[in-house]
């Protein structure tokens, strides 16, 4: 039977999300002045993207190389082709390791390092300077984060689509564990645009997500730096689930 | 000026300010005094409206504040400098960008004529030679200066200081008391100090207005302070036993 403490977190679940989407009003505002964003916009995908670069292609190349050895051990059949191997290689780091994997690992890079920011400037009274002061915090502090996270992320979905690819010719050349001719045919084989398309959408939207998210909750942290740890945490937690549900809707959408 | 009217303010049913009415005049240093726990800051924080009053009304000239729309709010906060108690200058920036953020936003200036205001802002409150160090490379002392630098930036009608002086040693406190009281005559700036400690209290308190349990119990100056006789005031002034025997002449 649903009780009275169960009511309250369900009050508290829809306040949260109200919270949010009236948060995301102020971050879409229009920003004061066009050069500060365009500065902030650049400083933070340096900040966000390029400094994910070498974790990310780190990851896909290993993950590209494991991912030949396991589809290889799973497909030891005289009947079925050799290319077939590298075919599945491709369509599983197009379909969910460049994406959904790769946003996963970001949302504990980059949502933490969002959150964090973020809160440690709540609790040090920066935002509250700046609300003062007239400025849109919100605004000036997370609308580049959001939008360079964004945009910019199907970049790095690409980048570890190309590493994981090399990571498993690598594998290949190396082990021999099918010929290297059968894999390159494999990785050109019945190849879909489309899937592209799709994991380079579903990056954007969990970037956006773990940047928003990541924002929201470094914008509310309260009671000190444990406060800005606690909300850092609940982000990340907040943002991985939201991910594989989002990862579930999106797949059912735009591919059935 | 400032006019405040019957506030009240409280928080799950706890009355934290109850029906405050005082006025903050140009030119003055007007300070808010009283006990930790005692409602300074929330009262600071309803004026610069960071908090919504329950009731009453706080009046920057003859627009009152409850009626001001998001952009004349904005337009008003261009107005106002603040100096936060922990200073709150920003980590990202250096202390001349600290200084220049304001006028960014808020000024169509250049690049140089932004940086030429910085730095005589930065003259003002004696910070020379730092401008390219971050808060963090800073003592307490210099990034108050820096602060109120900062708040000054745009020249403001009006001047908040959460508690200038808190984690100073008191050679430094006076000098960030000085400067505040010396900008504030320079500029004719309404400023309006919350602090509980009694050597600032006297050495610029021009008005001066005690809150008790979140009620303002007594108003006046530096010099009437020490002869009053309300005994919550008295209890606060002379904390400590050397100042009462002194009051009492003893």
């Amino acid at each position: 039977m649903p009780d009275i403490k169960h009511f309250k977190m369900i009050k508290r679940l829809f306040e949260s999300i109200g919270k949010y989407f009236l948060f995301l009003g102020m971050v879409f505002r229009k920003p004061e002045k066009c050069r500060i964003f365009w500065r902030q916009f650049i400083n933070e995908a340096d900040k966000l993207i390029l400094s994910s670069i070498i974790l990310v292609g780190v990851i896909s190349l290993f993950i590209g190389g494991v991912l030949v050895i396991q589809t290889a051990s799973n497909l030891e059949n005289p009947i079925i082709d050799k290319m077939y191997i590298g075919y599945m290689v491709r369509e599983s780091l197009i379909l969910e390791f460049c994406s959904t994997m790769v946003a996963l690992i970001l949302a504990g890079k980059m949502g933490s390092n969002i959150s964090s920011e973020i809160g440690s400037m709540r609790i040090t009274e920066q935002i509250d300077a700046m609300d003062m002061m007239g400025v849109n915090s919100a605004g000036f502090l997370v609308l580049p984060k959001v939008t360079a996270a964004t945009i910019l992320s199907p970049l790095l979905m690409l980048l570890s689509l190309a590493l994981g690819l090399v990571g498993g010719y690598i594998v290949v050349e190396t082990t021999q564990i099918i010929p290297t001719a059968s894999y390159i045919t494999g990785i050109k084989a019945f190849y879909k645009g489309f899937y592209i398309f799709y994991s380079c959408f579903k990056m954007s939207l969990f970037c956006f997500m773990i940047s928003s998210i990541a924002a929201f909750n470094g914008y509310y942290s309260k009671g000190g730096s444990l406060g800005v740890g606690r909300s850092s945490t609940q982000a990340i937690v907040t943002t991985s689930i939201l991910i594989l549900l989002a990862d579930l809707i999106v797949t059912q959408l735009m591919l059935y | 000026m400032i006019k405040v009217e019957h506030l009240y303010k409280s928080f799950d049913g706890k009355t934290i300010l109850n029906d405050i009415s005082v006025d903050y005049e140009p030119g003055k240093c007007n300070m808010i005094i009283g006990a930790s726990g005692s409602g300074k800051t929330v009262l600071l924080k309803n004026l610069i409206g960071l908090l919504e009053p329950d009731s009453g009304e706080i009046c920057y000239g003859d627009r009152k504040l409850s009626q001001m729309d998001y952009n004349e709010k904005k337009a008003l906060r261009q107005n106002i400098g603040i100096l936060f108690q922990g200073s709150a200058l920003f980590d990202f920036a250096t202390v001349i960008e600290n200084v220049m953020f304001p006028m960014e936003f808020f000024t169509d200036w250049s690049e140089a004529q932004r940086r030429e205001r910085a730095q005589y802002c930065l003259e003002k409150v004696n910070v020379i030679g730092s401008d390219n160090k971050y808060p963090n490379e800073l003592s307490g002392g210099m990034q108050k200066r820096v602060g109120i630098a900062r708040a000054i930036a745009l020249n403001p009608e009006y001047l908040f200081c959460d508690e200038p002086n808190s984690g100073l040693d008191p050679y430094t406190s006076i000098l960030i008391d000085r400067l505040i009281y010396d900008l504030t005559k320079e500029f004719n700036m309404t400023t309006v100090i919350n602090t509980h400690d009694m050597n600032s209290i006297l050495e610029i308190g021009d008005k001066i207005g005690f809150i008790n349990k979140g009620s303002l119990i007594w108003q006046g100056d530096r010099h009437s302070i020490l002869k009053t006789d309300c005994k919550e005031l008295l209890d606060f002034v002379c904390a400590n036993t050397l100042a009462r025997n002194i009051i009492e002449g003893r």
